[in-house]
């Protein structure tokens, strides 16, 4: 019998359902979505739990819903249905370019966006494109619904603002508006990567003056970051290529990546910089 | 452990399955159901030899729990696939291309190609490579299998075209 | 080119599909976990929990209830616990007291009816080592090999030494020195190792699995099991890739199996899953190789010193044999009166490095193929106008004194690769670290050349005496086939369909007449292993007489049954005869069999006489042939992030015949793509605990479909004449060329020299910025 088969794995019908079995002790149990980060993690050995509660397919979870200012996108949505949903691509280009980044085919039918934050690895594909929205989640519990920004959703190396007896309901988005948005990963092959270095980014620019800049990286600290300092050194300048070196440097000087088997810190502490600039370049 | 019982369309034909809610697909496929061209090889949805198609989809069968496949979801496998005319000329083109080596990853990358056709007739060659990038093979190269998959588009009737 | 060396040639040259072909895109070809093995206990292996120490013992945890176990240690070994490779110093398993040399040695086999089971008893098993310090890795021994070169544990040392390199140094105009660094590579077949053992009522053992040379473990296992050869029968299943990876190591696994199956009298099977499979089976030796070569203004190579050093790991098994291939590749390509060439197999407290495509050969040329590109930079020379002067070609004597026959297609392999590839005119299109006009990124074009040695080493070909058979024995559905009985065995690179190609001509028969049975010792003469790129040329060669020789057998019969006496011929199927009506083959083949009984055509391969090796001086002709190759890669680079795309690779090949172009084709296809993850991406380094640290697929890198760049693969042909049809090897040249060619790609668009592979941005970055980053 393999491994994963001792689990206790509870199907919900429904979000109440869900949140109910998540409210008590004696019920809860691991959140469950598409299983591409935890079926692999319980077979490469990670300690298995007794529980596990499958959000996967939640009707509530899985809608994309468009309103004027912001778009709002189920925890249980696919990267596959994120590419094929065209209506909402030009609202956050960003995180469908990073969508289309995660594994490959196979991965992207099964992988959810909620369970892609909620496994908060640092290389964790979609976070940086979620995190320049300045959006938020929505979590949601037996006792309602509550909102926390994204920008304090991660707090840790693979720990997340939500408590154990809440599910990640939805990504709440702002849409980019005039802003423009890039996403470049760079990874350890042309598919199927992990990134080594991955940025996204959300700046307006209005006659040549930038007039705010949203940068997030990933793989380069704990969690995915935003670059607070690059982000206030750019806002109210003038783009020009000497504020593009500046802040290339800028980036380079305020992160504080680590040496792991995909990267050096040396290399990703560079790109960090040079991801930033090829940002500002393709404005 | 909880057991679920769940009935499906597996190649066409309903299948009724009761297995342990966390079993991996690829078990109850190989092991249960004796389809056993669906290949295990890394185990974590890395290499692609598991793939199979499910509600259109395709997935990697090795790290897919079988509780979250509802009653009625359809299931294709390798074995299924010479049932569909697609599939017949996506195996022709391997064969005729000399797309195959050792063997164990073309059911995966057969699948995927049909995956790919049956979503898009006419890919284009970069089409080609993403729809199969998820499939690893160690001993061609890849190239004459985007060669094979490009033919059998080729060969597909217009009216099955977009 | 192509010379013709047999008549009525039909099948041979063309690419007729793969005769396994059919099961395999749908699924039914059944791999050794695809075959329902009833009643078979599983086989776990206990580990050592260090890389080095001394085994103080095994302790079963008595928590634990062991009555459904079986658990086999040293003590059940029959023999002599010893695996026979190349020496007798490695244990099949570690006895208590001896000491443990690398992480994961096996101390003890547990079975049980489950895999799981099975598992869970192995963790069940306290391993007691008392630890002695390790040493882990290539650079630590070379660190010690530079303070004080005898220092270096070397578990074997060869030198091959032509003219003298003090005189040719002497005469040089320029020194140019450099050091050459490359690591592990893992096979990574998809299909992971996986076998059964069956203990037979007579105490003899069926092995059967994914296993690429079924008659090594016949005589590496004697003396441990206890066996005369006869009673080791070894038989093939499908084989999803090999790659040299299931060469030698599954003889220790058939060991492994064999305690447990002989101790509790059950067949026992043992299939690895990825990570152990990636964690505790062989890999590419690491190399580290110093080139120092003397040349003359114009361009004369006046000498050329050379220390080649592997990472054996902590057995020799066959290392040996890799550094000879090593060494033997290190100069052979070019042309040089003064040569030194001192190889050693360093110990280390690795896993036991093995068999991989090409075997020595691409760590050889990674060196050396770089090291030319650096003379020519040196001399100011375009490296393809400086290879044209130096290059090897017939009536050169290689640095073990053999003379280059008419048979080699060097300079066809560099010209057309030069042409097709259009060099010299991308030449002045890189970048040399800086972006042309119109560039968004750095692009460079670089160039290898190189042989492969076809066959054993020296006169191991004439010694080994190949043999084969192929038989006319039985009826297949009421119509007669011919069965080629060989123990090449398929592993994905076609040797069913180009011996059935090959056999069908020598017959002047069908393909569909011929059949190829999985290779099983029971059944088949000892041919030889599946390596060395002796398949073709050697067994292509035995199975091309042996079948000659059943045609002749026949065409007797037909003659004196059919025809008075009158001599008849097999041709296209039938039997002719001058004047007389032709008989169909299949009503002679059916009268054979019914009236004499089964008919076996055989043959037992031979070098020419006039080969001759001397293996304690390293003199001689090292090769019967040799293929030979150009490639030339194309690269960008993105100077935003230093990330590196190979967009195009050129690849000429001579290897001689060309069987199946199709098949062939894909060969080179295949082995590039694997010299392209060798160049660029695959990447394995041991932890301080003396484990791989890459040892998933999520962190071992292999090129995928999007990562390969577009290949332009030709064939030039310059036949083996001594062996029809005339192939030469084919499999291994691939392998060999293509991490330099990149190398000197990227130098060419970087203006920057890497010497150790992989290539990553990062090893880009380091060497295009200064350490702590900033712009260029």
């Amino acid at each position: 019998m393999k491994i994963t088969e001792t689990i206790d794995i509870r199907f919900p019908k429904t979000l109440a359902e869900a949140v109910r079995l998540q409210a008590s002790e004696k019920t809860r149990g691991k959140l469950l979505a598409g299983g591409t980060d935890l079926m692999v993690q319980w077979a490469a050995g990670v300690p298995i739990p007794k529980r596990a509660v499958s959000v996967w397919n939640l009707p509530e979870l899985c809608a994309i819903e468009v309103f004027p200012d912001r778009i709002e996108i189920g925890a249980g949505v696919t990267h596959a249905f994120l590419r094929d949903a065209v209506q909402i691509h030009r609202h956050v280009p960003a995180l469908i370019a990073a969508a289309a980044t995660v594994g490959a085919k196979q991965i992207q039918a099964r992988g959810t966006l909620g369970g892609n934050a909620a496994n908060a690895s640092p290389a964790g594909d979609t976070a940086p494109a979620l995190l320049v929205t300045g959006g938020s989640v929505l979590l949601a519990s037996v006792s309602g619904t509550r909102e926390v920004p994204l920008a304090e959703f991660w707090t840790g190396y693979r720990q997340i603002a939500a408590r154990a007896d809440e599910i990640i309901l939805a990504f709440r988005l702002p849409k980019k508006g005039k802003a423009q948005e890039r996403f470049r990963k760079i990874g350890t092959r042309q598919a199927q990567a992990i990134s080594k270095v991955m940025a996204a980014s959300r700046i307006l620019v209005e006659k040549g003056t930038i007039r705010s800049a949203a940068i997030a990286l990933g793989s380069i600290a704990p969690t995915p970051v935003r670059l607070a300092e690059v982000e206030a050194f750019l806002a109210g300048k003038k783009l020009s290529p000497k504020l593009i070196d500046e802040a290339e440097k800028l980036a380079q000087a305020t992160v504080q990546p680590i040496a792991d088997i995909r990267s050096t810190a040396e290399y990703r502490r560079w790109a960090s910089g040079r991801l930033v600039r090829d940002a500002l370049e393709n404005l | 452990m909880s057991t679920v019982q769940r009935t499906w369309k597996v190649n066409g034909k309903p299948v009724r399955v009761r297995a342990p809610a966390g079993r991996r697909l690829l078990d109850v496929l190989r092991e249960d159901l004796g389809l056993i061209g669906s290949k295990e090889s890394c185990g974590e949805g890395e290499c692609g030899a598991c793939t199979v198609i499910v509600d259109d989809e395709p997935v990697v069968s090795c790290i897919l729990p079988v509780g979250q496949l509802a009653d009625g979801t359809d299931i294709l496998t390798i074995e299924g696939i010479e049932k569909k005319r697609i599939g017949r000329l996506i195996q022709a083109a391997f064969i005729e291309c000399g797309a195959v080596q050792c063997g164990f990853c073309i059911p995966g990358m057969v699948v995927s190609s049909y995956a790919l056709l049956a979503k898009n007739p006419k890919p284009s060659a970069k089409a080609i490579r993403e729809g199969l990038s998820g499939n690893l093979c160690r001993c061609t190269g890849y190239t004459k299998i985007l060669a094979a998959v490009k033919l059998a588009a080729s060969r597909i009737p217009a009216a099955k075209r977009k | 080119m192509t010379k013709r060396t047999s008549q009525s040639v039909r099948w041979v040259g063309q690419g007729m599909p793969r005769v396994d072909a059919d099961g395999k895109v749908r699924g039914t070809t059944r791999y050794v976990n695809d075959v329902d093995y009833k009643g078979v206990l599983h086989g776990v292996v206990v580990r050592s929990p260090v890389a080095r120490g001394i085994l103080k013992g095994l302790v079963p945890d008595p928590a634990f209830d062991w009555s459904p176990i079986v658990l086999a240690t040293a003590k059940d070994v029959p023999g002599e616990n010893v695996v026979v490779m190349h020496d007798r110093t490695m244990p099949l398993i570690a006895e208590i007291g001896a000491e443990i040399r690398y992480r994961g040695e096996p101390v003890a086999v547990v079975a049980a009816r489950t895999p799981e089971l099975a598992a869970e008893a192995a963790r069940r098993v306290r391993v007691e080592v008392e630890e002695l310090p390790p040493l882990l890795t290539l650079q630590e021994a070379i660190a010690i090999f530079k303070a004080t070169p005898e220092k270096l544990d070397s578990m074997k040392s060869q030198d091959i030494v032509k003219g003298d390199v003090a005189t040719g140094f002497a005469a040089a105009d320029e020194i140019v020195e450099a050091e050459y660094w490359a690591g592990h590579q893992e096979q990574l077949y998809l299909e992971n190792q996986g076998l059964v053992v069956f203990p037979q009522k007579d105490g003899s053992i069926l092995a059967e699995g994914s296993i690429q040379c079924p008659y090594f473990p016949v005589h590496e296992l004697n003396d441990c099991l206890k066996l005369p050869p006869e009673k080791i029968r070894v038989r093939q299943t499908a084989i999803g890739g090999a790659f040299g990876g299931k060469e030698e190591y599954p003889t220790m696994l058939i060991g492994y199996a064999a305690l447990p199956a002989l101790k509790s009298g059950k067949p026992v099977k043992i299939a690895y899953e990825r990570n152990e499979d990636i964690l505790f089976t062989t890999k590419r030796h690491p190399v580290w190789v110093r080139y120092k070569t003397g040349v003359k203004k114009d361009g004369t190579l006046t000498a050329i010193e050379c220390d080649f050093i592997l990472d054996g790991g902590a057995y020799l098994t066959i290392s040996d044999v890799v550094m000879f291939r090593g060494i033997l590749h290190c100069a052979v390509a070019y042309r040089c009166e003064n040569v030194t060439i001192r190889g050693k197999v360093a110990r280390t407290n690795s896993f036991p490095c093995g068999a991989f495509r090409g075997f020595g050969a691409p760590q050889a040329i990674w060196g050396i193929e770089s090291h030319v590109d650096a003379i020519a930079a040196r001399l100011g020379r375009a490296p393809h106008e400086y290879r044209r002067q130096i290059h090897a070609r017939p009536g050169d004597v290689t640095p073990t004194g053999q003379v280059l026959s008419k048979e080699n297609g060097s300079t066809a392999c560099l010209e057309l690769a030069l042409k097709r590839a259009d060099f010299a005119k991308k030449l002045k299109q890189v970048s040399r670290g800086r972006l042309r006009k119109g560039q968004r990124k750095l692009y460079g074009v670089g160039l290898a050349f190189f042989a492969h040695g076809s066959a054993f080493t020296g006169d191991g070909e004439a010694k080994f005496k190949a043999k084969g058979r192929v038989e006319l024995a039985r009826l297949e559905g009421g119509k007669p086939v011919v069965d080629i009985r060989v123990s090449s065995t398929e592993m994905g690179q076609g040797v069913h369909t180009i011996f059935t190609q090959i056999a069908a001509d020598a017959l002047s028969l069908p393909p569909a007449h011929v059949r190829f049975p999985m290779a099983d010792t029971g059944l088949v003469p000892n041919s030889g292993p599946t390596v060395a790129s002796r398949t073709t040329m050697v067994v292509g060669n035995v199975v091309h007489r042996a079948a000659q020789d059943l045609k002749r057998q026949i065409e007797a019969f037909a003659s004196l049954r059919f025809f008075q006496g009158a001599p008849a011929e097999l041709r296209a199927s039938q039997l002719v005869a001058p004047g007389a009506k032709p008989v169909p083959f299949a009503k002679v083949a059916k009268a054979l069999l019914a009236e004499i009984g089964p008919a076996s055509g055989f043959f037992q391969f031979e070098l020419p006489a006039d080969i001759r090796w001397d293996q304690a001086t390293f003199k001689g002709d090292s090769y019967p042939g040799y293929s030979w190759s150009a490639n030339v890669a194309e690269v960008e680079i993105d100077p935003l992030t230093c990330e590196l795309e190979v967009k195009r690779v050129t690849a000429i090949v001579d290897v001689g015949r060309v069987i199946n172009p199709t098949l062939a084709a894909g060969q080179v296809e295949g082995g590039l793509t694997q010299a392209l993850g060798y160049a660029i991406m695959e990447k394995i380094g041991t932890g301080k605990n003396g484990l791989y640290d890459a040892a998933r697929l999520q962190t071992y890198i292999i090129p995928t479909a999007l990562d390969v760049p577009e290949y332009d693969v030709k064939f030039v042909e310059y036949p083996y004449s001594f062996a029809p049809p005339g192939g030469k090897g084919l499999g291994e040249l691939p392998m060999d060329g293509l991490a330099p060619a990149i190398a000197n790609a990227v130098e060419a668009a970087t203006g920057r020299r890497l010497r150790q592979i992989p290539i990553t941005p990062e090893s880009i970055f380091a060497a295009l910025h200064a350490p702590q980053g900033g712009t260029p």
